[in-house]
This record gives structure tokens, C-alpha cells and sequence, in this order.
């Protein structure tokens, strides 16, 4: 399925960053050594979608092009999966959560270059949020790393 | 299931109509029922006025600073209601989710920059005129406006005018399109909950009957009126007959110009926006794209790209976020643009798309939908080159060079809107300096003005004097005094 809209766009983004947080919420749970970390990406997921949607509900307008900004970003390709083996330690978590922060990462990152010169201000919160989780993957490298 | 029927809010209350006469309101989507909509009959409309007029002496005395208040309050009610007024615009008319958002913040912009009339209405002193002589201009509210609604932007249009009406110390009735008249209820009920005074602002549903009542009442001091033409030069006359100030928007034929050395990916998303958003039913909308110049290969390339741009709209219902364009507002509003595209044929343009051949998402009723139509080979002597559509129809001209197209331009009786795509600012400055239209696009699809902006419009898109929002509408809304002072 394609994301053409604006509305479609912003919308997966909440979705995206609902699902992650829940994930990061419940990584934290059972994993008591990353739990501060997690709790802090599942905090900064909300402020994430807040930052978006902000933009989008500030400056949408019927001049702009928010029906016709977006083309070819398939919703398959940012697909993640979030269900993890009970049994997992803590390094494959982190390596899935690394997946998943590639996936959102390079999603937040198609749609704001997309949208560029199009949606006033959207672009930037896009890409913003796309240079937030290209941090996260540096931090979960680092921990990944401390683990071995 | 008895079907709801809309009430109209006057002096502070809502109140049933006394008319027999109801019209439906449906989702043209569905072709579903939602409401039924008052004839309001002529008793009404002076009841209205009354309470207008009766609000009128304590609303003035408000200092502007408390009814700028007043204002806050709404623009808070109305971001805590953004949604759903939203919704409310795509369920009546049909516009997709994104657009009605728009539409919500281009209305909510016009609140927020009429909250601003502690500045905006000052006038201006001069100190000394003659020896110990002083002169002042001040800027005092008028009395009673009125305001007759279109259906193709049923929440933001009205508010082009209302907020700065009463944030002068008028007092204001608005009578929405009989066609998508709920997010006019909607907005009023937070009119309400701000809690402005009874008979600042009233409500009255209704058809030509209650426009015509508001246009010949003699305790109106003004009218605010957007649509077609023909119905705005009635009401030009009819209100230069009985001494109103008047703004009328009216249609348009809006030119779209591109130059070879544009930037065609960026371009194509914003003509799309600017023909078929909102379904080409705007006076914004491109109506003519006129490519400029003999480089075959360009023209080409345009053109199969717009078309093929055009030929993947997704059309449906406007709650889908997938959902690029949406239906007509009403049936009889698909049976014009279908007259249209069936003159333009007769009169020997190109049909590269045709959009009565339907490809709709969703299992939606067929009623009120087309699908995008694209013309080539358009001169601006045929029917679809000259008139005005209020469609998702694009016809596409050639024309040698600019002058050609200040031209074709000057040609058309209508001014609203032209927009050039180039990357030329020469060219760009003799477009803006040359064509007589009242807003201006350069690399912009449509020219929508910001509320601290006037809502420009020339020739056959406009009548009258000041135009509506920004200043223009201060000065509308307000009548200048003179004093000239002297002590002994």
C-alpha cells in the first residue's frame, strides 16, 4: 500500500511511533540492564509524533500539496515486527531494535525528501525525527557493543 | 430513523424554523442523507437582523481588547475541535480529509489575526494642523453585516469576514450554502460555547429567499458574498440600490502558465493541487496550463506527465487518507462539468483523459463522482478555454511566448488568479507586472491569500472596493471619522 497523503503519511508516522514505544516499553520490563534506556526511547516516541503531527496540523492548508506530495513510499518497506522470543537476551534485542530504528529511520527520511519544497515546515519535522533515530541506532550500536 | 433538521441560532438561541420548506443535505460520497435544511422564510432573516441590530449599541462599547477576547477563546475551541470540524466539511461536501484540515487552519488563521484588532483598528493623529489644531482619524463600526455562504469551502469562508467583523464591533449574520450548511452549525456552537453576547453573530439557513431578505433589509449596512458571477452582480446592484457596502468574490478562469525551463517534478505535484484539488470546485482553481514556446519535445513531456499524473488520483470518498480527490458536492454539479466536457469535445479539443469513465475507490455511490479530464489542443475561444468550470477539468494550451499569454489572459472577462512555473525570475517579474489578476502565483498552484493578506480579485472575479481579510477588511468593516480639535 502507498502512502500518497499527507493525512496517510502523518498517520503512519503515529503508528509507527505508537508501536515502537510499546515495544521499548516492554523491552524495558524484561530487561532490566537496558531499562532506562528503553523507557527513554519510549518516551521520546511521543514527543516524536507530537513534533509531527504539530507541524502537519500547523501549517496544512489547501494551497499546499498535501494530497499529492508523496510518491512511491510503500508502507511494506517500513514494516517491523515487534514480537520477540521470551527467551532472547538482550543482544538480539538489540540488534531488532537496531532493525526497527533502520526501518523508521529511513522511512521519516524518504517522506521528508519527498514532501521537500511541497509542505511548508513538514519536511523538516520529517527529517528532524529522521536525525533523532539515526542517534538511536548509534546508541543501540554502542550498547550492542558493550554487550559482547 | 427521523432525520435531523437544522435549527437556526439567533440572539443566542437555537431555534426551529417556522418554514414548511426543507432541503437535503447529503454526503455526496454515499449519496447518504445527513440533514434537512430550512427555507427560512423572510420573518426570520428581520428577526435575525433585529437581534443584530439590538446587540449592536453594547457590543461597540466592548473595548476592542475584550472582544479580541472573545476571539482567543474561539481559537482555542476551535483547535480543541479540529478534527472534527474537519470531518464535518468532508462528510457534507465531500473535499478529502487533508483539504478540510486546510481548510480548518485557513479558517482558524482568520480568527487569529482578527484577535489582533487593538492594533489592527487604530486610527491615525496629526498634531497641529493648524496653529494649536489638532485632527484625528478614528475607525468606528458600522451595524449589522451579512454574509451569503458558498458550498465549496462551507467552514472557511464565512470566517473570511465574521471574525473581523465583529472584532471591529459589528455585529454579523452569516447564511450558509443550503447545500453543506453543518460546519456553519458547528462553528456556531462554538461561537456559543466563547461565549459572544446574544445578536453579535446569528444564523439563518436558507436559499435565494433569505439571501434576497438580506439584501434588500434596510438596517444591513453591509454584504459579504462569495460564488458565481452572474449572482454576484445581482447583488453589486442590489446592494448599491440600497446604499450597502458590498463584497462580492466571484468565479474565475484562472490561467496556469509553464515555461520549458521549469522544474517539472516539483511543478506536476502542485498542478494537480491546484486543477483537481478540492475537485477543481475552487475559484483558485487551474483551469488553462498554458505551455510556453515551440520546444515540441517539452510540450510533450508535459503533457504525457500530466497526464499521467492526473490518470493516478486516487478518487473516493474523502475520509480515506488515500483518497486524493473527491466527489462533486451534488449530483446537479456532475451534470455541468459533464455539459462541459461534452461541449469541449463538440467544439474539437483533444480528449487525453476522460473522466466520465469511472475508477473510484471503495464501493462509493457513482453519483456525484467524476474522475479527472484533461483537454489538449484548448484555445481560449472554445467553451472550456473561456468559461468557468468548477470542475476536475484541465484544458492545456500552447502559446508562442509570454506576451501571447498576457494575452489570452486579458482576453478572459474573469482576474481572480494566474500562476507562471518557471525558473526565470525575469520572467517571473514581467508576469507579475504585466497580467491584470488579482493574486499572482510564481511556482505556486494556488494563490490563496493569508488572512493578513486581502483576498485580491479583478474584472469578473470581483465587485466592489475593499476586498475581504488583512486590512482591506478592517477598513471594510469600519467607518473612518474625522475630528478636528481646538481648546480655548
Amino acid at each position: 500500500m502507498e502512502l500518497n497523503t499527507a493525512a496517510a503519511v502523518i498517520r503512519f508516522a503515529e503508528e509507527v511511533e505508537e508501536k515502537s514505544a510499546q515495544f521499548y516499553a516492554d523491552c524495558a520490563k524484561k530487561y532490566k540492564e537496558g531499562e532506562e534506556q528503553f523507557l527513554s526511547f519510549a518516551r521520546e516516541n511521543k514527543k516524536n509524533a507530537s513534533l509531527v503531527k504539530r507541524a502537519y496540523y500547523g501549517v496544512i492548508s489547501d494551497a499546499l500539496e498535501a494530497c499529492f506530495s508523496f510518491k512511491g513510499l510503500t508502507v511494506e518497506e517500513y514494516l517491523f515486527d515487534t514480537e520477540f522470543d521470551e527467551k532472547a537476551g538482550l543482544p538480539e534485542i538489540l540488534k531488532m531494535s537496531l532493525e526497527i530504528e533502520d526501518k523508521i529511520q529511513k522511512f521519516y527520511q524518504r517522506a521528508g525528501e519527498l514532501s521537500e519544497s511541497l509542505l511548508a515546515d513538514v519536511p523538516r519535522a520529517l527529517k528532524k525525527v529522521a536525525g533523532k533515530r539515526n542517534e538511536r541506532k548509534h546508541t543501540l550500536e554502542a550498547l550492542l557493543n558493550r554487550t559482547r | 430513523m427521523s432525520v435531523e433538521r437544522l435549527k437556526n441560532f439567533i440572539e443566542g438561541e437555537w431555534v426551529d424554523s417556522e418554514s414548511k420548506e426543507y432541503g437535503e443535505v447529503r454526503n455526496p460520497a454515499w449519496d447518504r442523507l445527513l440533514c434537512q435544511v430550512p427555507m427560512s422564510t423572510r420573518e426570520e432573516v428581520d428577526r435575525a437582523v433585529q437581534a443584530a441590530k439590538n446587540a449592536f449599541p453594547e457590543w461597540r462599547n466592548t473595548p476592542p481588547v475584550t472582544r479580541a477576547r472573545y476571539l482567543h477563546g474561539l481559537r482555542g475551541l476551535l483547535e480543541e475541535n479540529f478534527d472534527e470540524l474537519s470531518r464535518v466539511q468532508t462528510t457534507e461536501h465531500g473535499k478529502t480529509i487533508d483539504e478540510s484540515r486546510g481548510e480548518t487552519r485557513r479558517g482558524i488563521e482568520m480568527v487569529e489575526v482578527a484577535t489582533g484588532i487593538p492594533s489592527l483598528m487604530q486610527g491615525y493623529n496629526l498634531e497641529d494642523i493648524a496653529t494649536d489644531i489638532d485632527e484625528y482619524c478614528i475607525y468606528q463600526p458600522l451595524g449589522v453585516f451579512g454574509h451569503i455562504a458558498p458550498f465549496n469551502f462551507p467552514f472557511m469562508v464565512p470566517l473570511w469576514y465574521l471574525p473581523f467583523a465583529i472584532a471591529t464591533g459589528n455585529t454579523f449574520i452569516v447564511k450558509p450554502s443550503p447545500r453543506d450548511p453543518m460546519s456553519q452549525v458547528e462553528l456556531f456552537k462554538l461561537l456559543d460555547e466563547a461565549g459572544i453576547p446574544p445578536g453579535v453573530v446569528n444564523l439563518v439557513h436558507g436559499a435565494a429567499d433569505v439571501a434576497n431578505s438580506l439584501l434588500e433589509h434596510p438596517d444591513i449596512k453591509g454584504m459579504t458574498f462569495v460564488g458565481s458571477t452572474p449572482v454576484g452582480k445581482i447583488i453589486y446592484r442590489k446592494c448599491g440600490e440600497t446604499g450597502k457596502r458590498v463584497i462580492a468574490q466571484c468565479g474565475a478562469k484562472n490561467f496556469l502558465v509553464i515555461l520549458p525551463d521549469v522544474d517539472l517534478d516539483s511543478t506536476i505535484p502542485s498542478l494537480m493541487t491546484s486543477f483537481f484539488g478540492n475537485t477543481g470546485q475552487r475559484c483558485l482553481s487551474g483551469a488553462n496550463a498554458v505551455v510556453v514556446g515551440d520546444d515540441g519535445r517539452f510540450y510533450k513531456r508535459f503533457v504525457d506527465e500530466f497526464v499521467g499524473a492526473a490518470s493516478k488520483i486516487r478518487v473516493g470518498d474523502g475520509l480515506d487518507e488515500s483518497v486524493q480527490m473527491g466527489p462533486l458536492q451534488n449530483a446537479d454539479s456532475k451534470k455541468r462539468v459533464i455539459a462541459f466536457i461534452e461541449k469541449g469535445i463538440e467544439e474539437g479539443a483533444e480528449v487525453l483523459l476522460d473522466g466520465r469513465k469511472l475508477n473510484l475507490v471503495g464501493d462509493v455511490s457513482e453519483t456525484c463522482f467524476l474522475n479527472p479530464t484533461v483537454f489538449g489542443n484548448v484555445t481560449p475561444s472554445m467553451t472550456i478555454g473561456k468559461e468557468e468550470i468548477f470542475g476536475p477539468v484541465a484544458s492545456i494550451m500552447r502559446a508562442k511566448d509570454l506576451d501571447e499569454v498576457t494575452e489570452m489572459i486579458h482576453g478572459n472577462p474573469y482576474g481572480n488568479a494566474a500562476s507562471i512555473f518557471t525558473s526565470s525570475g525575469k520572467m517571473a517579474r514581467k508576469f507579475q507586472h504585466d497580467v491584470m489578476c488579482g493574486n499572482i502565483g510564481i511556482n505556486i498552484g494556488i494563490v490563496a491569500p493569508m488572512a493578513f493578506f486581502p483576498f485580491s480579485g479583478m474584472k469578473d472575479s470581483f465587485f466592489g472596493t475593499l476586498h475581504g481579510q488583512g486590512r482591506d477588511a478592517i477598513r471594510f468593516f469600519t467607518e473612518s471619522k474625522i475630528i478636528i480639535q481646538r481648546w480655548f
